[in-house]
């Protein structure tokens, strides 16, 4: 109940500002889990939202849908050797083609993508989108530049192979062994 | 209670490495697609857990070597003690891919896998492996068709009498053909029909949303394969929110319901009877508990003002309740989003869909409609009996692939295991609320892992306390093997103690 009442007073005060001096005024930074915990709050406020582009663009005509994840492997993944941090945490981002066309690098288990920075109004339950909580962006920009990960094969695994593949043959002789005794 | 000798053991012991043995060779199609993607690291993290299987099934099989057959006392142990090894050989990739917290978390994904739950503990899910990925839908799929009965139909031949009872063990009582083996395969064929069909419709979606074409093979695939196993993996951390499209959600629909069907249904349809799908108590039964929940969501959503219009409200609310009664867990709400969202009355209505689940003999969890459907029918039954006159027979019917005539033994038993999943349902919320959880969000997760669906309100997490990671673990296995192979291998075991 505390953490929304301070919502409102913190959305409240963010329509003042934007009143007051709509040139000056800079944006909230909201995680995706503050989006979450109070979207009523955040609803319709125009925020700025940072994450590493994840899996693909889709692009459908004149949007391209973006998900932007703000989590700690946003800054390094488990290949690159970053530490478990609990699950992914992100958001989806509807921008304009032209912008989306900056993002290059996608985050999967060969790359840690783009990290993008974007400014947008926030929906709690989005009418054009049948209901989808998500940011409609109305600027872009790519903080850091995404790129290659790879993940060697550590040599304790060849070993662990090594030795399950010598149980496995052993056992297999002996089952033959005793199906067919002579 | 029978007093088992060494030769039950052995038979016992041969049967699982059997089942084993099956289990490595699922782990050939993660195998190949990390080897196809030159995922190398992968690769090994499989080989690894291949020979592992190979290991353990052959060596089983040496050690237990007997001649015997398997008789039907020993079915279902054989069913409770091969999931047990499946679950803890299917950890290994999961641990040596680093993307998991330990021991604990990586059972029970697997178990989530097999039992088609859907509510995991890996981390950064995101940049998994394809290879890692596959895996996930591979336990998912294969366990929602019953990991022994793919053993059944592959790699057993001339099994005794109790290869009917390792064919119930997993929930799949009813039987197509006389012969069991046939129905195995009779099952198989209709799967991988929709397989095909509905892979090939979600992949030729996911490339007009705008996917790149191996993507969308992928995605296609694994959307299905969590679909039709009522299972609930998704690729992507965002589960079936990513995807944005409101064909796309249809097409989840058909699939998650179809796969929530009973097979027998299946089979009546696939061989022409199409009126079986309005007469089955089973279909009837889920439409009119379908209805029910919607409504009560609706209600809940509406007095939360959620959604603003009415085309994204009956989106998000069919989806979502659908997801919930077939026992899938897709979801295009973001976890959270049920409590600070939908809120507390939407989420008892997702409960109530949860908690009675699909059809028996599908891959869908909770109680089932079939004893929904059998206990309301008897207690109708009663009602009638009590305005009769003393003279009257009152004689209740149900459809079901036949019309029958509704017997006391079969209420008898469809009350008993109804009691067992609503006592263990109650046993895991109080737990879930002993932690420290608010009433209603541990009702929600811990009732969602008991009926293996996998829906979430983001209560489960890797900080979550082991001991609740390992309850919810238990509550999916006993609510996927519904209870009587898990008692059977307890009981097994108490009696060879005792046989001492
Ligand atoms: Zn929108």
């Amino acid at each position: 109940m505390r953490a929304r009442a301070l919502g409102y007073v913190l959305a409240a005060a963010l329509v003042a500002l934007t009143c007051a001096a709509p040139g000056l005024a800079h944006a909230a930074t909201p995680s995706s889990a503050d989006l979450v915990e109070d979207p009523t709050a955040w609803d319709g406020q125009t925020i700025e939202f940072t994450g590493e582009a994840i899996g693909e663009a889709m692009s459908r005509g004149d949007e391209v849908w973006l998900h932007l994840n703000d989590d700690a492997y946003a800054r390094g993944t488990i290949e690159e050797g970053g530490p478990l941090s609990g699950y992914n945490s992100g958001h989806a981002v509807v921008v304009p083609p032209q912008m989306a066309e900056r993002v290059t690098v996608f985050g999967d288990h060969k790359h840690r993508g783009d990290l993008v920075r974007v400014t947008g109004v926030f929906s709690a339950a989005c009418s054009e989108h049948g209901g989808d909580m998500d940011i409609h962006a109305s600027a872009l920009a790519v903080v850091e530049r995404g790129h290659d990960v790879t993940d060697p094969v550590a040599t304790g695994k060849l070993w662990a192979l090594a030795i399950t593949t010598g149980l496995a043959l052993l056992t297999a002789g002996a089952y033959l062994a005793r199906r067919r005794p002579y | 209670m029978f007093r088992p000798t060494l030769d039950d053991h052995k038979v016992i012991g041969v049967y699982t490495g059997k089942v084993v043995l099956g289990v490595g060779m699922l782990m050939l199609v993660p195998l190949v697609t990390a080897l196809v993607f030159a995922e190398w690291d992968t690769a090994v993290d499989f080989g690894i857990g291949l020979m592992a299987c190979l290991a353990v099934g052959f060596g089983l099989q040496a050690i237990c070597h007997t001649e015997r057959e398997l008789r039907r006392a020993q079915g279902l142990v054989v069913v409770s003690a091969s999931w047990i090894l499946a679950t803890l050989l299917g950890a290994i990739p999961f641990i040596l891919s680093g993307h998991i917290g330990g021991m604990v978390d990586a059972v029970f994904d697997v178990m989530s896998g097999l039992t088609t739950t859907g509510l995991y503990l890996i981390q950064d899910l995101d940049h998994v492996s394809n290879g890692l990925n596959m895996w996930r839908f591979v336990l998912t799929f294969a366990g929602g068709q019953g990991i022994v009965v793919i053993a059944l139909t592959f790699l057993f031949k001339g099994v005794g009498g109790g290869i009917y009872q390792l064919y119930a063990g997993e929930g799949k009582e009813d039987r197509l053909m006389p012969n069991v083996v046939h129905t195995a395969r009779a099952i198989w064929l209709v799967s991988l029909v929709w397989l095909a069909v509905g892979t090939g419709a979600l992949t030729v979606t996911a490339l007009a949303l705008g996917q790149e074409p191996v993507r969308a093979v992928l995605h296609g695939l694994w959307t299905f394969m969590g679909a039709f196993s009522t299972g609930g993996f998704a690729p992507q951390s965002f589960n079936t929110v990513w995807y944005h499209s409101v064909v796309f959600e249809v097409l989840c629909i058909i699939i998650f319901v179809a796969g929530s069907l009973n097979f027998a249904v299946h089979w009546a349809v696939w061989t022409g009877d199409r009126a079986e799908l309005k007469r089955n108590i089973e279909t009837r039964s889920f439409a009119l508990t379908m209805a029910l929940f919607v409504l009560v969501a609706a209600i809940g959503l509406a007095r939360a003002g959620v959604y603003p219009d009415a085309v994204a409200f009956v989106r998000k609310v069919f989806y979502v309740v659908a997801s919930a009664h077939t026992t899938t867990g897709f979801a295009t709400i973001y976890s959270r989003a049920t409590v600070t969202q939908w809120g507390p009355l939407a989420m008892i209505g997702l409960i109530g869909a949860m908690v009675i689940g699909a059809s028996s003999a599908s891959t869908a969890g909770g109680i089932k409609g079939f004893r929904v459907g059998v206990i309301t029918k008897a207690f109708v039954q009663d009602i009638r009996r009590m305005v009769s006159p003393d003279s009257a027979v009152v004689i209740s019917r149900y459809h079901h692939i036949k019309d029958r005539v509704l017997n006391d033994a079969t209420v008898r038993s469809a009350l008993a295991i109804s009691v067992a999943f609503l006592t263990m349902h109650a046993l895991v919320t109080m737990v879930g609320v002993y932690c420290g959880y608010p009433v209603v969000e541990a009702a929600f997760e811990g009732i969602s892992a008991g009926s293996n669906t996998g829906l979430s309100c983001g209560l489960l997490a890797p900080s979550t306390p082991d001991g609740l990671k390992a309850l919810y673990t238990l509550a999916m296995w006993l609510g996927r093997l519904e209870f009587m192979a898990v008692f059977a291998l307890i009981g097994w075991g108490w009696s060879a103690v005792r046989g001492r």
